[in-house]
């Protein structure tokens, strides 16, 4: 399983004409997404707009997005990777039985509207939140939705897209994946990058006590975590730059302060299709921005010997990477 | 005072990244961050160029920047196994610079995608 079926935002906005959000609340957590791209635009292809266009919410229990949603689909806790599976099959016109079905928590008549809506769409989306992608099966279920959306173009276009929160989390994934290939969960410790979540995700680093110093910018895990890999952050040296003393730099042994992104501090931040927009800073920070900061300390990590034991020199792929 | 204004600044708070934001700003604040949503509003308004807290913390006291940063290159280095953390509230540019730390202390770099 590998691959994502998708397309930006502005397709979504011109041609959509059958959404659906998977495990996600946008109406309080991105507010402007219905009124800026999903239901409410009108477009040439969509000249009524929200008229032509049907809203299907898919979640455990009844959000405030579920107003907006022209069908609302409570699927049982836990049962999304089971429900996906059942539309992957039901799709092709595989037998499922009704055992099967009802141990999603949908009806056979809901699952066989959904169906045939999907199929008479002209253009799909599939939108999937921390619900899907962060409950058991975690990207296992993130994974199976994006197989759906690819088979479904076997009967109409469909796409799929992560709802991303966090400001920049999706520049974070673009980044590493054009400095080292993979999009997060990357050790160089054997001087070239490997990729393997589970063994070298922070969470799961943390809670084996696997790393002995910790660098964290742009993120707070010192009040999202888990209780043992916080222990283990006040156990190591943990460095901290954030605008602002978080959980994380009352636990840590350095904290510096930096200016907050987009408001003192330029750059480019990428929404969540993978689009980078230009920040537009409108105040001067007394404080340096995180750029500058990192910059400062790779430099003075670069004067000191190399960590291989043997002396050998730093592959220095960080001076010669491509500018562009 | 009349305020300044931006138009189409780019809001960061989530994943939409909106780009159509008009930010009415004087030296210290911004006051106004009209077509945000409740949370792109509260985002601008809460951030000021006050100097609110110290440049930097080294174990708890105030130090200066020079310092915070040769303390944590020192610390940094001295780890075997050290994790890079986070990068969801920066900029690419600092995201790329945070590669760079990893790959040059040979360690651990991971974002909050993998949560």
């Amino acid at each position: 399983m590998g691959g994502k079926v998708t397309c930006t935002l502005g397709e979504v906005k011109q041609r959509a004409d059958f959404i659906v959000y998977w495990g996600g609340n946008p109406a309080e957590c991105h507010p402007r997404h219905f009124t800026k791209y999903t239901i409410m635009q009108k477009s040439k292809f969509l000249p009524r707009g929200r008229k032509d266009r049907t809203m299907v919410l898919v979640d455990i229990r009844e959000t405030k997005s579920a107003k907006a949603a022209d069908i609302f689909l409570q699927v049982r806790p836990g049962k999304d990777f089971e429900l996906i599976t059942i539309l992957r099959a039901m799709i092709k016109d595989q037998h499922v039985s009704d055992e099967q079905i009802s141990a999603t928590g949908l009806t056979r008549d809901a699952i066989d509207d959904l169906i045939r809506r999907m199929k008479a769409a002209k253009f799909g989306c599939f939108f999937f939140g921390m619900g899907l992608s962060m409950t058991r099966g975690k990207h296992m279920n993130s994974a199976s939705l994006l197989m759906l959306a690819a088979e479904m173009n076997a009967f109409t276009k469909f796409v799929a897209m992560p709802m991303r929160g966090h400001g920049n989390v999706t520049g974070a994934d673009v980044i590493m994946r054009w400095q080292t290939g993979y999009p997060f969960g990357i050790s160089f410790n054997r001087g070239y990058p490997r990729y393997n979540p589970g063994e070298f995700s922070t969470v799961d680093v943390l809670v084996r006590g696997d790393c002995d110093a910790a660098f964290i910018i742009g993120a707070d895990p010192g009040a999202t975590m888990p209780q043992p890999a916080i222990d283990h952050l006040a156990r190591i040296p943990t460095i901290v730059l954030d605008p602002h003393i978080t959980h994380t730099s009352r636990l840590a042994r350095v904290h510096i302060t930096t200016a907050p992104q987009g408001i003192a501090a330029p750059g480019t931040a990428y929404r969540m299709d993978e689009l980078p927009m230009p920040l537009k800073p409108a105040l001067k920070s007394p404080y340096p921005s995180d750029e500058e900061v990192v910059r400062r300390i790779n430099e003075a990590i670069a004067k000191k010997p190399f960590w291989l034991p043997d002396g050998r020199q730093s592959p220095n792929l960080w001076s010669t990477q491509v500018n562009q | 005072m009349s305020l300044q204004v931006i138009e189409n600044a780019t809001c960061t708070f989530c994943g939409c990244v909106c780009d159509d934001i008009d930010l009415h700003y004087d030296d210290v604040r911004i006051h106004k961050a009209d077509h945000a949503c409740v949370l792109g509003t509260a985002w601008f308004l809460n951030h000021t160029a006050e100097k609110k807290y110290p440049m930097a913390l080294v174990d708890g006291r105030e130090a200066t920047l020079d310092e915070a940063i040769e303390t944590a290159a020192t610390l940094l280095h001295e780890a075997d196994m050290p994790l890079v953390y986070g990068m969801s509230n920066t900029t690419c540019e600092a995201q790329k610079e945070c590669a760079a730390l990893a790959d040059q202390l040979g360690g651990l770099l991971d974002s909050h995608t993998s949560l």
